[in-house]
């Protein structure tokens, strides 16, 4: 897809890269809060990136279809006859028109109420009003269908999908680290959705909220009062014990990891013994096996073996780039779908393991209910510290001063095992921010993929 | 007039009894409403049963021929699905003096309306109403949340407690950026 001229970006590559100063770990305020970046971004990172769209489970059935978006372009995700997923931009061909208004559902066709063009599930124009008295048989039916998506593919059951024709694989865009981060969830074995998409709208930046996914350095202060109550336990949260793994195009896994001693007692179980033990409250398990008391669900067996054995003592956060957390502590998905430089609407999927018992399911529903969204324990007392985050950018003065994220900049080492797998293991930093912010600003200097391709920064390695 | 006096024990109820029981809701309502607004959650925790369920299912934006599906059902996701203990939980947060969310705090207003009596069993009330929660919130933060509840409640040593919240909020996708207050 070529950008027009009408949308031809104001920035150039060198004041582009001006804003993401990765000697020195600072931010530009400016790009969170300027329109004009806000338009690059929509064009050169969501219109050209995989963007993740649903779970095969979300949609079993012929005709089942869900609304979902790619960055501001709305589209419907939608089961076609054939069994295949469709991405079909939801703007009616004739007059632009919103053809679906529904957020989900089941159909045979969308008509547009607007003036009766009607689609079938594959995006072909299946019925024009007045073909022959009006349009006298003339209009090309055939040339008249939806836009598609120019890729629409799967990894694990989770299907993404991405306008631009020149973008790689989705396999090879996920990359190890993006293809461990969302392993990590279907470890489990097959995951089935949990009805119901929680969705609010924050005022902040998109990109605010997705880099505080890997920042367990707030933990202990933003959420310090559902820690106080137990809700979360301080174990948790090991600031001294972190892992960071980075991937190319901005993928990034960071938070906490397993100490070796925890990970022997966790590979003592069977994994008919973890299961018992996650049927359990928290309290009781803590008195069965007070050192993996923090971690629900518990990781069965075969992680290990998709992880390797330093990567399975990673339990941080996985970010699959652009804006889709892999909430790996549970079984849950969140989006940051940007909606202006000043608002993004916070989206979230849950799933179970098709296999777990009603006493499992119980307990993992009961955390993934109380944990986030816009009730959670935790997710409450994030939303201000993004909105005004962001917000004091639009201050002149303050604009003039960077965001600040030279945490453990330098200190560092990029540890490699045998098998070939990267990994820093440090305390709390800011690594994983810094490495979303570095990639973020290639994909916007690039002006294609092909440019982006070569341009990318390979993972890092020595020190970092 | 005529009030609906399904599910009453011996049918023999008069208007006036009916009348007055309308009134003892409404005041039921009205006051737990306060306590929330004044900040007295402890207070309010004591005006709920221990088997208290308290639910907001998710709403989704659905067609006519698909309007079954507008609703979360229980045991599907929910913004909540709280036991009294949830809630217990959810107040010592709010007092912890870490609950930034409510700190400063919001400032409440619980309106109910259109208050109903749906049914009765036994010593149960069921109860529908219309609810309008506006909250202000720092220098210029205003969110409003409407919508519809089916409230429970249950005579209890004389004295009337809420056993069930179940909340259908009017809109699809929360327009806040949180839910760090109580309905």
């Amino acid at each position: 897809m070529s950008e027009t001229a009408a949308r031809r970006p104001p920035y150039g590559k060198a004041e582009i890269a001006s804003w993401v100063d990765n000697e020195r770990g600072l931010i530009d305020r400016n790009i969170y809060v300027d329109p004009e970046i806000y338009e690059m971004e929509l064009e050169r990172v969501f219109a050209r990136a995989w963007n993740f769209m649903c779970h095969e489970s979300h949609l079993p059935t012929v005709g089942d279809y869900l609304v979902s978006y790619i960055g501001e372009d709305q589209v419907i995700v939608v089961r076609d006859e054939d069994r295949l997923v469709q991405v079909l931009l939801n703007t009616c061909a004739h007059r632009g028109n919103q053809l679906c208004r529904a957020e989900m559902g089941n159909t045979k066709t969308f008509l547009c109420p607007y003036h009766g063009w009607t689609y079938g599930l594959d995006g072909k124009l299946v019925g024009l009003p007045g073909d022959e008295p009006y349009y006298r048989g003339k209009l090309d039916v055939s040339q008249w269908g939806l836009q598609k998506a120019a890729k629409v593919e799967s990894y694990n059951g989770l299907y993404f999908a991405t306008f631009d024709a020149n973008a790689p694989s989705l396999h090879d865009y996920l990359g190890e680290v993006g293809r461990l981060g969302i392993d990590q969830m279907s470890a489990y074995g097959e995951l089935v959705a949990v009805d119901g998409i929680q969705k609010n709208v924050i005022n902040c930046n998109w990109k605010i909220a997705v880099d505080n996914l890997l920042d367990w350095y707030h933990v202990n202060v933003s959420h310090r009062s559902a820690m106080r109550v137990g809700y979360v336990n301080n174990s948790m949260m090991q600031p001294r014990q972190q892992m960071v793994m980075l991937g190319e195009y901005g993928h990034t896994i960071g938070g906490p990891m397993l100490s070796q001693a925890q990970q022997a007692e966790l590979d003592a179980l069977s994994d008919s013994e973890r299961a018992e033990l996650d049927a359990l409250s928290i309290e009781e398990r803590a008195k069965l096996a007070p050192r993996i008391t923090e971690r629900r669900p518990i990781r069965p067996s075969r992680m290990k073996d998709l992880m390797g054995p330093v990567g399975v003592r990673a339990m941080g956060h996985p970010n699959i780039f652009p804006n889709l957390w892999i909430a790996s502590r549970a079984f849950q998905l969140s989006l940051r779908i940007p909606r202006g430089p000043l608002q993004t609407e916070i989206w979230w999927f849950t799933f179970l393991p098709k296999d777990y018992t009603e006493a499992q399911r119980r307990v993992a529903m009961k955390f993934m209910t109380h944990s986030f969204g816009p009730a959670g324990m935790l997710e409450q007392d994030d939303g201000e510290n993004w909105t005004f985050s962001t917000k004091s950018g639009l201050g002149r003065v303050a604009r003039r001063r960077p965001h600040n994220l030279q945490m453990a900049l330098g200190e560092d080492e990029m540890l490699e095992d045998p098998s070939g797998q990267k990994r820093i293991e440090t305390v709390v930093n800011e690594h994983g921010q810094r490495w979303t912010y570095r990639c973020w600003s290639e994909w916007l200097q690039a002006r294609t993929w092909d440019e982006l391709r070569q341009s990318r920064s390979p993972v890092p390695t020595g020190r970092i | 007039m005529d009030f609906p006096a399904r599910g009453s024990r011996d049918g023999s109820e008069t208007s006036t009894e009916r009348v007055l029981l309308q009134f003892e809701i409404e005041q039921f309502l009205y006051r737990e409403a306060r306590l929330l607004d004044e900040r007295c959650f402890e207070e309010w925790l004591g005006l709920l049963t221990d088997d208290i369920h308290y639910w907001m299912p998710i709403r989704r934006t659905v067609t006519l021929d698909n309007i079954d599906l507008e609703f979360t059902k229980p045991g599907g996701m929910a913004y909540f699905d709280d036991t009294k203990t949830d809630l217990t939980v959810r107040v010592e947060k709010l007092v912890t003096g870490f609950s930034w969310a409510e700190d400063p705090p919001s400032r409440t207003r619980h309106f109910v309306s259109n208050v109903e009596i749906t049914g009765r069993d036994g010593d149960e009330i069921s109860v529908a109403l219309a609810f309008h929660l506006y909250r202000s919130r720092l220098e210029s933060v205003t969110d409003h949340f409407v919508g519809r509840r089916e409230d429970k409640l249950r005579r209890v040593d004389g004295a009337l407690r809420l056993c069930r919240r179940h909340i259908f909020c009017d809109h699809t996708v929360v327009r806040a950026t949180n839910l760090s207050v109580l309905f």
